[in-house]
């Protein structure tokens, strides 16, 4: 494929990204500090959320698993990932993180494993795609071009 | 032996008055750079102020927790606000000109934090705190407790606008 046909391929799957909700404002307020003295800030960011998530939803799965189920705990490890979905724009994970927590707050555990399971498959869906557009982005600076496009 | 070599290495490598200059210079303009302790328990959200600091010219320095933000302050283990240290301001030299503080940590709060500050010679410092929810109480019960704002995560440069007018209003009158 070349340049021209790569960079259409990218502004298309980025604007279906916003349209259909993976993405909000904040991920363009990531790009926007990213600078030529750092050049990867938004890779690190959202691969530090990526860590950060993982480590989240295996806590979570764990204190579901509980006897005696501690809902503050799971409304903190919820929390952070609200927070940390929100601050990097990952829109429908974070909406999910809302609905989990009111249903922590009713210590209703069906609400919350059925949260859980939504949660998991929303955070899969927008970490397939940030990679795939990172992907992109490479696949568009081998070819020699540049960003800001 | 081989290793005696490094002193030779250290005399020849003298700096020369150009560079000098230079490093001064360098040092000089860091003093004059305000510097921020940014104080958030998510390493995402730490690495984001950090940049927004960065990219408005600030210097930086982030602590995971309020305990580390008392430690740095030098609060940690004194029940009263005299410090050992010579002047306000001052942590080993480093000053701070404002602290920026999450809402929501374990442990030492940020609302604990803030209460700590205002206690302590520490209390002219202007200190934002931070929250993803927007609770109409939460803001009222920090800025009466001596917050000088309170900010919605997560935050955007155009925030960094309001920072920069508590800023310059914590410089001393000449």
């Amino acid at each position: 494929m070349d340049l021209v046909q790569l960079q259409r391929q990218f502004v298309d799957y980025k604007t279906s990204l916003y349209h259909e909700g993976f993405l909000d404002e904040q991920f363009t307020q990531l790009q926007e500090l990213q600078d030529e003295n750092n050049p990867d800030f938004v890779v690190e960011v959202v691969s530090l959320f990526f860590e950060d998530s993982e480590r989240l939803l295996n806590e979570l799965a764990r204190a579901l698993e509980q006897q005696n189920i501690d809902y503050k705990r799971i409304d903190a490890h919820v929390h952070q990932l609200k927070g940390s979905s929100s601050s990097i724009g990952a829109q429908r994970v974070q909406k999910v993180c809302i609905a989990f927590r009111n249903y922590c707050e009713e210590q209703n555990v069906e609400g919350c494993l059925k949260c859980l399971q939504q949660v998991r498959h929303e955070y899969s869906l927008v970490k397939t795609k940030l990679e795939s557009l990172f992907q992109l982005e490479q696949q568009i600076l081998t070819a020699g071009g540049s960003f800001p496009m | 032996m081989e290793l005696m070599k490094s002193e030779n290495i250290v005399q020849d490598r003298q700096p020369q008055p150009q560079e000098e200059e230079e490093i001064m210079q360098q040092e000089e303009e860091e003093e004059q750079r305000f510097h921020v302790l940014a104080v958030d328990d998510s390493v995402i959200d730490r690495k984001l102020l950090e940049k927004l600091l960065k990219a408005s010219s600030y210097q930086v320095t982030c602590v995971e927790s309020g305990e580390k933000a008392l430690e740095y302050l030098g609060l940690l283990h004194h029940s009263s606000p005299a410090s050992s240290s010579s002047s306000q301001h001052h942590h080993q030299g480093h000053k701070v000109n404002l602290i920026m503080t999450d809402f929501s940590m374990p442990g030492t709060s940020g609302y604990d934090l803030l209460k700590r500050i205002k206690g302590s010679s520490w209390k002219d410092v202007p200190v934002v705190v931070m929250s993803s929810e927007n609770v109409p109480s939460r803001i009222s019960m920090c800025l009466e407790g001596g917050a000088e704002e309170f900010m919605l995560k997560p935050l955007q440069l155009s925030d960094l606008h309001k920072i920069q007018a508590h800023l310059l209003k914590s410089l001393p009158h000449s």
